[in-house]
């Protein structure tokens, strides 16, 4: 699936009330099967671009494109299918239910789209098994290590095949070995489904990973940062 | 069961169950308060609705709640044939303790003599709800009948003894089921019994007696009567046909006293009505507030829920659901709460012959449909507020 954000902007309110703007103008596209990653300071507006992206936000300005589908100009309502089916999230602080287990939170992606459970089921087990979390499946969020949550927040982002996956810093808060884990997988998808994937991240051998880097600055894209292809 | 109900419910909602509980319970507990005094008033009404209460002229000693004087029995026999009366029972109805006032006589322990052979003449009580032991018969002498909160409180039953005054003892040959008003608070003995107790007691009458009034007899000592009328006659219009044909009588109307009661009793009525709102505010504000903070606590859940593509009717019906179930289990542990609190004082007051709450299966059903309603509008509407979020400011919010 072919993205594409056209002069995206997103202005938030301060707590003086004064308009901050955190993004402004931005222009990227991204190819079928392409990895893409975002670097850039904090704040520069790397996580409210991904929101923009992922339809987890509406713009102020600007407009996101699947293909030929304008997705940010679609209804609240029509927006929800197109989170669950086309967009896989993967967050810095994973995200998990802490009242479901490893299990159900995994199976949680398959319950909005309309999947079946049982259908959901033994696709849910094969994942968790592949990121070697299958063992902690009756596990509550609280009772996983932090490698083993971003695991089966990677497992829940990718269990309906999404053409697209957004991942924020999702090696924030790991280390080495467990940060490699997801990096891999992330580089695979693109590879071996064909999926896109963007990442942002501030790590240098994460950002080295991807096909190429976009940098941002005080939410504007740097010259020659890769916007679109 | 258990599996589903862990599956609907995450497992953080166990303090919101327990917080809807106890709101709940506050509900009930006022309600079943409230239910008390209503049963209490409306007992006291239907009791004097169901008869006409005749009483000698003038404020006598020892009386009873009629507050007339003595009825004499040739006054009795004019009164039975007055047309439209189906019978006509002697009654002497006496305080316990004759130091008490007289005139809170529908919450002070009294005894009344009867005979056992005359039909009971109330409409609304054809005969006493006999819970042990029997009711008084034809021959009887030296026994009681209590009522249920006479009893208790003294912790008596069939079989064992009480002194009603003066050194008489009698013996508990039956205990009455609670009637929720004045007859659970009576020690009904013969009629004969009742002469002697009140004889006993009454220094004057005693010397009436003695002093020769040669038209005086045992069968002129009654307090007062207690009339039935007959099918199709109407009660009130009898009552007035009583006072005008037989002289020198005190016959209350039963429409009448029913309204001096009812205004009488509407400080009751209107604390009664207070103690329902009260209740409903306390109990509806505590439930909703602990709903609302339930959904709202989990407001961060229901922004990953929209992240994954959860629609608006989904996540309502999915909140809607577990506000269901918490509001329901809420509302089954607040009944149970309360019903546990008020055996638990009712058991303590019942010494004092109390009974505080009156658990009515209404009240329960209304406790529980309550709580479902107001717990799923209060879900209702935590929702609403959260699904016009979009899914990273929800996110956000809950972080």
């Amino acid at each position: 699936m072919r993205v594409r954000a056209v002069g995206l902007g997103k202005t938030f309110r301060g707590p003086d009330g004064r308009p901050v703007p955190v993004l402004e103008r931005v222009d990227v596209e991204v190819a079928s099967g392409e990895f893409v990653a975002v670097a850039g300071a904090s704040g520069s507006g790397k996580s409210t671009l991904l929101n923009l992206v992922g339809l987890l936000e509406p713009p102020d300005r600007g407009e996101v494109w699947f293909d030929d589908v304008c997705v940010s100009r679609l209804s609240r309502r029509a927006q929800c299918p197109v989170r669950g089916r086309s967009i896989g999230y993967v967050f810095q602080s994973f995200l998990l239910i802490t009242g479901l287990t490893a299990l159900d939170n995994v199976l949680l992606a398959a319950r909005y789209v309309g999947r079946a459970r049982s259908e959901a089921l033994p696709a849910a087990r094969a994942l968790m098994e592949r990121l070697g979390v299958a063992h902690r499946a009756g596990h509550y969020p609280a009772q996983l290590s932090g490698g083993e949550q971003q695991r089966v927040a990677y497992c829940r982002a990718v269990l309906n095949d999404p053409p697209l996956v957004l991942a924020d810093e999702p090696t924030g808060n790991l280390d080495e070995g467990h940060a490699a884990v997801i990096l891999s997988e992330l580089r695979g998808l693109c590879r071996e489904r064909g999926a896109s994937v963007i990442l942002v991240t501030h790590r240098a051998d994460a950002a080295a990973l991807a096909d190429r880097t976009l940098r941002l600055r005080a939410g504007r894209l740097e010259p020659g940062g890769g916007g679109t292809t | 069961m258990v599996g589903g109900l862990r599956r609907l419910l995450p497992r953080n909602y166990l303090f919101t169950i327990l917080g809807i509980g106890v709101g709940v319970a506050g509900l009930v507990a006022l309600g079943a308060m409230a239910e008390r005094i209503t049963a209490f008033i409306d007992g006291g009404d239907r009791f004097v609705l169901g008869q006409i209460s005749v009483a000698g002229e003038g404020m006598g000693m020892g009386t009873g709640f009629t507050a007339g004087g003595l009825l004499r029995e040739e006054k009795i026999e004019q009164i039975a044939r007055v047309p439209g009366v189906a019978a006509v029972q002697a009654q002497v109805m006496l305080p316990l303790n004759p130091t008490t006032s007289q005139f809170l006589t529908l919450t002070q322990e009294l005894i009344l003599g009867i005979d056992p052979t005359a039909p009971m003449p109330n409409r609304q009580l054809r005969e006493m709800p006999v819970e042990r032991g029997r009711f008084l018969r034809a021959g009887d002498r030296g026994v009681a009948v209590l009522g249920a909160d006479f009893a208790s409180s003294r912790h008596l039953t069939v079989g064992q003894t009480i002194e009603l005054g003066a050194g008489r003892r009698f013996e508990v040959v039956g205990v009455l089921d609670k009637t929720l008003t004045a007859p659970d608070r009576f020690a009904i003995v013969p009629l004969e019994d009742a002469r002697d107790l009140w004889l006993r007691r009454d220094p004057l009458l005693v010397q009436v007696f003695a002093g020769g009034r040669g038209s005086m007899s045992r069968r002129d000592l009654n307090t007062g009567a207690a009339v039935a009328w007959a099918d199709g006659v109407d009660g009130d219009e009898l009552a007035r046909r009583i006072q005008a044909t037989v002289p020198g009588v005190n016959v209350t109307i039963p429409g009448e006293l029913s309204r001096v009661l009812r205004q009488s009793t509407a400080f009751f009525s209107a604390l009664l009505f207070g103690i329902g709102v009260l209740g409903l505010v306390i109990g509806g504000a505590s439930l909703s507030n602990t709903v609302t903070a339930a959904v709202f606590e989990r407001i961060r859940d229901f922004g990953i829920k929209r992240a994954l593509g959860a629609t608006d009717v989904q996540l309502l019906r999915e909140i809607l659901t577990e506000a269901l179930a918490v509001s329901i289990s809420g509302g089954v542990i607040g009944v149970v709460l309360a019903l546990v609190i008020g055996f638990l004082v009712d058991a303590r007051v019942l010494r004092e012959g109390q009974q505080l709450f009156l658990f009515s299966p209404r009240l329960l059903l209304f406790a529980l449909v309550f709580s479902t309603i107001l717990g799923a509008l209060a879900a209702a509407y935590a929702t609403l507020r959260i699904v016009r979020l979009s899914p990273a400011e929800a996110i956000r919010r809950g972080a």
